[in-house]
């Protein structure tokens, strides 16, 4: 936040500031992605690092990212006073089929109502980047997710599980361009394997109960019952 | 466990005739009957398993304009073990299998089962990777009402249907009917290939041992990893 700037609770107990305009609208996403003022600063902070941009569907600007450097990079996006993108709305993949994987960060600053879209191609082969789930907190599930469904590695991951397919789902990872659409097994297969699911093997205590905290996990690691699940 | 287990002659010695055996029903068996099957049938406490939008026409079928009490089914039944009819309303992923399966394996026999709608049914548009086609491969099945989803008079008389079952059960051949696994109904009485013809390369809920690229298997021997 910036220092001078009252937030939080502080905000709405000084109201708005007199530089305010009455009829504040959301700053408008810029023509050219050279306008918005993150790439600028990211093309100035980082060089070669940041590949190529572009302005996408109208208004949203998209840079392109070497995949090695995005924690460095997003850690200062998040973190820069003047860039404070606080928000991590969606973390994704997307398989083009063309032997590259691309992980999406949607981004939105708060602070300064601006949006942003990093992405970072990952060759098919070595499918594995930093984890940024100690950066924001939403990030855990939606990591989770993209290992999930594209097999993408995140190194670093406090809980690198599945989390919509069962636990032992032993087919892939079912979004990828070479997943065939009915899965790898016969329906019967698959059938007799759901059936023998113990559905309670794969969650802690902490997982159980309906919103646990989720710095305990972090904090412990799961597969530790007692130490984390007596809160309720 | 039904009344035929605790009385003499029921189930177990069917081949002697009997009471209640296969030595034809009497007049006492058949007045049983007529009474257990008029208070069973009306009142069926359904279990709502509500998974997608055909939950939503199950509530209107169970809210005042379509008003399922009329029937003896005022109460949905939130808990498994006080339950008689599971109305499976919408699709089943794999994952939620087990679910479903342990939940028909708490309700009390008698029970009966209601598959609402095409995804229950058939696995439905959702052919694809995650979803059960059809739960007739998990529970068995008594009633399949189609739709997508179907209207409240789709579910009503779908249910009617299961009264009008359990009004022509009797006592004596409880344990023919009612079955707790799938493997134990009766499958549809067609060729393998005539089956297969029917219902394209990958498979239905009758024909399950298909693989993506149309290669038979053997149940239980699914192909090994290949990524």
């Amino acid at each position: 936040m910036k220092p001078g700037t009252p937030g939080g609770l502080d905000a709405v107990e000084t109201g708005p500031l007199p530089s305010d305009a009455p009829t504040r609208t959301v700053a408008p996403q810029s023509a050219t992605p050279s306008d918005h003022p993150s790439v600028a600063a990211l093309v100035a902070r980082f060089g070669d690092a940041i590949r190529r941009h572009r302005v996408s569907a109208g208004d949203q600007t998209v840079v392109w990212i070497d995949p090695a450097k995005n924690l460095e990079v997003l850690r200062w996006l998040k973190d820069d006073p003047t860039q404070l993108y606080d928000m991590m709305s969606d973390v994704t993949g997307v398989d083009y089929g063309t032997g590259t994987v691309d992980v999406v960060y949607q981004m939105f600053s708060t602070m300064h109502k601006r949006a942003l879209r990093v992405r970072c191609e990952l060759p098919v082969s070595a499918l594995e980047i930093d984890s940024v789930a100690g950066l924001w907190h939403s990030a855990d599930w939606l990591e989770r997710e993209v290992y999930d469904l594209f097999g993408v590695t995140f190194r670093g991951h406090p809980d690198p599980r599945r989390i919509l397919m069962p636990d032992d789902y032993a087919e892939g990872h079912p979004l990828r361009k070479d997943f065939p659409l009915r899965g790898r097994f016969s329906r019967a297969e698959q059938t007799r394997r759901a059936l023998a699911q113990d559905v309670e093997r794969f969650y802690t205590p902490t997982d159980l109960q309906h919103g646990g905290p989720p710095q305990e996990v972090l904090a412990s690691g799961h597969g530790a019952p007692g130490e984390s699940g007596g809160a309720a | 466990m039904g009344l035929g287990d605790i009385l003499p002659g029921g189930g177990v010695s069917k081949s002697e005739g009997g009471l209640f055996g296969a030595g034809g029903p009497t007049f006492l068996t058949t007045k049983l009957d007529f009474v257990i099957n008029w208070g069973r049938a009306n009142s069926l406490w359904p279990m709502p398993f509500g998974t997608a939008c055909c939950a939503i026409e199950m509530m209107a079928a169970a809210a005042s304009n379509f008003d399922l009490a009329r029937f003896g089914m005022e109460r949905m039944s939130f808990s498994p073990r006080q339950a008689d009819v599971l109305i499976c309303a919408g699709r089943v992923p794999y994952k939620l299998a087990p679910v479903l399966r342990r939940i028909w394996d708490q309700m009390p026999q008698p029970k009966w089962c209601v598959s609402m709608g095409a995804c229950a049914s058939s696995g439905g548009v959702f052919d694809v990777y995650s979803m059960v086609q059809g739960i007739d491969t998990i529970v068995p099945v008594d009633v399949y009402v189609p739709g997508c989803p179907p209207r409240p008079e789709g579910l009503i008389y779908g249910l009617m249907m299961i009264q009008e079952k359990i009004r022509q059960e009797s006592l004596g051949k409880h344990f023919e009917h009612r079955a707790e696994d799938p493997a134990d109904v009766a499958r549809p009485e067609a060729e393998e290939l005539e089956i297969v013809g029917l219902t394209g390369p990958f498979g239905n809920s009758t024909q399950q041992d298909q693989l993506s690229d149309g290669v038979a298997v053997r149940a239980g021997e699914g192909r090994p990893k290949t990524s």
